[in-house]
């Protein structure tokens, strides 16, 4: 009798047997597919300027888009067992660096949107998670994006990947740490600790999804949600890193981006800060500039300036926060970025 | 059935505005869907995260965007 009742094995997740191997064999024939596009349906060189431009983006759109979808397929899985909820309530119990630490780590993982900003911010606040704390939170969960990080791991290894999330934990972890030392609570605009706060509604909401179709069902959305919002980003992104890769002279990068200039970094912060871009948007971005010659340290100080501080998040945190605090929030996150790219110029 | 729905103007928050809508549809009506879009009032009622949905007061859905469906499921149940 329960057999005819149950959801087929297909609909209860099955077909993810069938579209994984279906998935790394497109993948794995993305390359030679775009570089016979280019070379016999449009006719170019593969050596010059625009055939390698071409080839460029029609290998990495199909191949970011499929990293992509793949990526936020797992990430939104995995975010169905770490809510925003289960963060604050361990994080209300944590005071100290201990407390900055773990926020940094966790703000890796929870899914951030900059318009969840505010009643994110006053929930933990109002609960008890320490100001500083809850800014570590607050500068990790977007700069240390979830997807940009297994994107990066897909497309440049273990090792960048890892320096993108370790620098970034550093940074949200230091940044909170001097925030809350500079005991900046009266800075907060009054209304966040006079309006009448209710923590039970959420606490008994408790969401009871826990199967795993359920929560596997979440990830499609996610990834129909995410790819449908993303792709002009994605698309914008590989044209400008496939005319870097096709046109800007091998090692030209060097010269603006290289390690030799102290003033290459504070310059891509500069430049990093008003472009907003989707973390999966800078990634083509990235790869090109790298491929021609670009420092990894100027490099990564530009994705984290672009992905980690952005304009509308800071104006809709103006709300809450005093200029005051507005202001020691963005500078010590951006010093933190230039920071960890002279860091890793003189490293590398 | 108050169905209220939490967000401050993202494209999110205005797909779980439509699919309360149409929830309500499906169920024959007889419900008010109504946006919330003042921070203040998602802060004191406990919202970390939006899009939320609320049903009567009591917070049913968060952080994510629930299908027509969903929504057609919780009205009933």
């Amino acid at each position: 009798m329960s057999e005819s009742v149950r959801p087929g094995f297909l609909r209860r997740g099955g077909w993810l047997l069938l579209a994984l191997p279906l998935w790394f064999l497109v993948y794995h024939f993305l390359e030679p597919f775009a570089n016979a596009l280019t070379t016999r349906l449009f006719g170019l060189d593969l050596n010059g300027h625009l055939g390698s431009a071409v080839a460029f983006f029609f290998y990495d759109s199909p191949k970011v888009v499929m990293l992509l979808a793949l990526v936020v397929l797992g990430v939104t899985f995995m975010q169905t067992f770490i809510t925003p909820e289960h963060t604050r309530d361990v994080l209300a119990k944590r005071a100290g660096a201990w407390g900055n630490l773990l926020a940094a780590i966790f703000g890796i993982f929870t899914p951030f949107c900059s318009c969840s900003a505010i009643p994110l911010f006053i929930g933990f606040v109002r609960v008890g998670v320490p100001l500083g704390v809850t800014f570590s939170y607050l500068v990790s969960a977007p700069m240390v994006n979830e997807v940009a990080l297994f994107m990066l791991l897909a497309m440049f290894g273990w090792k960048i990947a890892l320096i993108y999330a370790g620098t970034g934990v550093a940074i949200a972890f230091i940044a909170g740490w001097v925030i809350g030392k500079l005991k900046m609570e009266h800075h907060l605009e009054p209304w966040v600790m006079e309006i009448t706060f209710n923590a039970q509604a959420v606490t008994a909401a408790a969401e009871q999804r826990t199967g795993f179709s359920e929560r596997l069902e979440l990830g499609v959305q996610g990834v129909k949600d995410i790819v449908g919002k993303v792709w002009p980003y994605l698309l914008a992104g590989i044209g400008v890193g496939a005319f870097i890769h096709g046109f800007v002279p091998a090692e030209f990068m060097a010269r603006f981006m290289g390690s030799g200039h102290w003033w290459s970094v504070p310059l891509a912060v500069l430049i990093g800060v008003p472009l907003y871009s989707n973390a999966a948007g800078v990634i083509p971005i990235v790869q090109a500039l790298l491929g021609k010659g670009a420092a990894l340290g100027t490099t990564l100080a530009f994705m984290m300036a672009v992905i980690g501080l952005s304009l509308p998040e800071t104006i809709i945190l103006r709300k809450v926060l005093k200029p005051r605090l507005i202001a020691v929030f963005v500078s010590v996150v951006a010093i933190g970025i230039v920071l960890v790219g002279y860091l890793f110029n003189f490293i590398m | 059935m108050l169905i209220e729905v939490f967000g401050p103007g993202c494209a999110k928050c205005q797909v779980m505005e439509k699919h309360a809508k149409e929830a309500v549809e499906k169920s024959g009506g007889g419900h008010q869907v109504v946006k919330i879009t003042d921070y203040t009032a998602m802060a004191s009622r406990g919202i970390l995260s939006t899009p939320a949905l609320a049903l009567d007061g009591q917070i049913k859905v968060q952080g994510r965007v629930a299908s027509s469906d969903e929504i057609l499921t919780l009205i009933q149940g």
